[in-house]
């Protein structure tokens, strides 16, 4: 009988996941900028969840919880790229590190779009730090670096950015 | 670092639907995960799981190898692959399982310690049109066949073995062959 009872009753697994599948999706695919890259993503993200909560010690399934997998995802997804373009991104670095002023005003279109140009550490960290609002432990921790390297990695990221940000405003 | 003119960066989580098409997708493949392994939580978590369709589970060595065999050879249909460990591929009415062991889920050792194997007496079998023609064609593309056509009870059947040394039976039907209708 009360297996009967639990059968017709609607699957509250299954509706957590149907749920949380906008904001996942929705927390990736502006950070991504590729909507082939924020489905591979989100998928990811859903099946590392299944297989999290079969654990016999899983996690609460919530919303909130299956947005940190997906930023996981993301961070996972840049440091891939990074081993994969290692060389490249480190000759990219700017120099000038020195000072960073921003216009007291500042075009977050432009910004974004400046953002999707750097290269994977750089937009991994700024991403991490500022449009996901993380103390620079955390993104560290996301990073696999230290807090120092992590430090250092955002000064350099904001140099970048605002190089590459000039050129967007300006419609270079 | 000054804090910070970059805050106005911050973009919070606004909910966007993915195309239907993914998104129906990804639902079944977590209902199909959820259904795949052993744990039967997971299976009492999802009616979705309980369908009519006749399940068979086949444990497998290779899972690559024998999605392409059965694929390639028997004319399944590739539902998804977890790998390194689970397919679920269909043919017609039938949903075929393929399991790795020592991969966890159905994969995984029993309480008792004891793995999983490919192998053994039990099959599922196949009705084919042209059994004689079918076995041929399997045995030249480099199949094994662990016994050839032979006139059995209203079938004409043979035994064929997967790349794992599971058995698959084919049969095709001869005079006096019965199915309910």
């Amino acid at each position: 009988m009360g297996g009967q009872r639990e059968l017709s009753t609607p699957d509250p697994v299954a509706a957590i996941y149907r749920r949380a599948l906008p904001h996942v999706y929705g927390y990736l695919l502006p950070r991504c900028g590729s909507v082939t890259l924020a489905e591979d993503l989100t998928a990811e993200t859903f099946m590392a969840a299944v297989a999290a909560t079969r654990k016999p010690d899983g996690p609460e399934l919530t919303v909130a919880w299956l947005v940190g997998v997906a930023r996981h995802k993301l961070a996972d997804h840049w440091r891939r790229s990074v081993r994969e373009q290692r060389t490249a991104a480190l000759a990219a670095e700017p120099d000038d590190t020195l000072d960073d002023p921003w216009n007291e005003w500042l075009d977050t279109e432009a910004a974004y779009a400046a953002l999707r140009r750097l290269n994977a550490y750089q937009r991994a960290a700024l991403t991490l730090r500022y449009l996901d609002g993380l103390p620079v432990a955390d993104v560290a921790a996301h990073l696999g670096r230290s807090l120092m390297a992590t430090e250092t990695l955002l000064v350099r990221a904001r140099a970048a950015l605002r190089g590459v940000y000039k050129e967007e405003r300006d419609g270079c | 670092m000054a804090a910070d003119s970059l805050d106005v960066l911050r973009l919070p989580v606004v909910p966007v639907e993915p195309r239907p098409r993914f998104a129906d997708a990804l639902l079944r493949q977590i209902a199909a995960a959820e259904a795949g392994g052993a744990d039967p939580a997971a299976v009492r978590a999802d009616p979705a799981g309980l369908r009519d369709n006749p399940t068979v589970r086949y444990f497998v060595s290779d899972l690559d190898t024998a999605v392409a065999f059965y694929r390639g050879r028997l004319g399944f249909e590739e539902e998804l692959v977890s790998a390194p460990g689970f397919a679920m591929l269909y043919r017609g009415g039938l949903r075929l399982l393929l399991s790795v062991p020592g991969v966890a889920g159905a994969g995984a050792p029993l309480p008792d310690g004891s793995l999983p194997s490919a192998g053994g007496w039990n099959r599922i079998t196949l009705q084919v049109t042209d059994i004689a023609g079918t076995v041929e064609a399997l045995r030249t593309a480099g199949v094994r066949v662990r016994a050839d056509v032979s006139t059995g009870f209203a079938v004409r059947q043979a035994l064929i073995e997967d790349p794992s040394g599971n058995l698959v039976e084919l049969i095709e039907p001869a005079a006096g062959y019965h199915e309910r209708t």
